[in-house]
């Protein structure tokens, strides 16, 4: 670290548990962020802030005016652009010296697998149940650690799952691969409350990667009308296809 | 025996299974998961889960937007 950085990240620096060892760790990390709206957008701002040296956002989707209520990384000027290549833009305004790597595509299959295990830790900010499925399989085929949220209306949802799933994995939780009736373009959502998700997902990351303990094995439920949390401990499906004792028989 | 559907007092039979209550209910349908005093039970364990006098049961439904 050069002077810039010490005074760029001095108020984490300030912390015990982060420190020089730990802002170490977080230059040296790379994450996936799978999706850049209203989820990523927060996340992946506090990310890049802290000093995660490897941000990859994958989003094959543009920037429409009706994101600017909740997708935070984007401005009017980025209507009709790219949101990987907008986000990666905007991102690397707040912290130049960190790469950040624009995929402007929709992740799946095998190169979704190879950015998954490329990642130390990979946080699922889409939109859907089918790419949420897929990250999940991934993660656990290549045994890194999944950050995973959702919000629509005034409701959230938060799981940190990592290896060894002992505690299961996402699919163990949901096994449907059916979209859930509402979403945020059907039923609507306010931005703070997918941005207190995402927030979340990147504070969980940092603890992750700097070897903090951690939220893990539970579903966190979040009510914004009631501002209240619910936390559900989670448990593994011994006979989940993805991570149970029979799945290696069918390797993802 | 009384348990706490949702967080509503209900009556149902001694020893009811999960997947009973929730078929009686109306209420086995897709995209749910279903928490027992709070620890999800995975899906493939409700034809056998037994309930028992004061369980809270916490039924909810999948969020996939972001």
């Amino acid at each position: 670290m050069n002077d810039a950085d010490f005074m760029r990240y001095s108020r984490q620096l300030l912390l015990e548990d982060i420190a020089l060892e730990g802002q170490q760790k977080l230059l040296e990390s790379r994450v996936l962020i799978v999706g850049s709206g209203g989820l990523g957008s927060p996340a992946a701002l506090y990310l890049a802030a802290a000093g995660v040296g490897t941000l990859v956002i994958a989003d094959d989707d543009r920037v429409h005016i009706s994101n600017l209520q909740r997708q935070i990384l984007f401005t009017e000027e980025h209507i009709g652009q790219p949101k990987a290549t907008a986000a990666a833009q905007q991102l690397q305004r707040l912290n130049p010296p960190i790469r950040v790597v624009p995929l402007n595509q929709r992740l799946l299959g095998e190169s979704l697998y190879q950015q998954a295990s490329l990642a130390n830790v990979v946080l699922d900010c889409s939109d859907n149940m089918t790419t949420r499925q897929a990250i999940n399989a991934a993660c656990v085929a290549s045994n890194v650690p999944l950050i995973t949220a959702s919000a629509v209306g005034f409701s959230g949802q938060l799981m940190v799952l990592t290896p060894p799933w002992q505690q299961g994995c996402y699919h163990c939780v949901w096994q449907d691969d059916d979209e859930p009736e509402g979403n945020c373009r059907t039923a609507g959502v306010l931005g703070p409350v997918v941005g207190v998700m995402g927030t979340l997902q990147a504070l969980e990351a940092i603890k992750l990667l700097t070897g903090m303990a951690t939220a893990t094995g539970a579903l966190h439920l979040f009510d914004a009308r009631q501002h209240s949390w619910n936390k559900i401990q989670l448990q593994k499906s011994t006979s989940c296809p993805v991570c149970g004792e029979l799945s290696h028989a069918n390797p993802v | 025996m009384q348990i706490l559907f949702n967080e509503e007092p209900l009556q149902c039979p001694d020893a009811q299974r999960l997947s009973a209550l929730l078929t009686e209910l109306g209420k086995l349908q897709p995209g749910c998961a279903l928490a027992v005093n709070q620890t999800i039970i995975p899906r493939p364990q409700w034809d056998q889960f037994v309930l028992h006098d004061g369980d809270a049961i916490l039924l909810f439904q999948a969020i996939a937007g972001g």
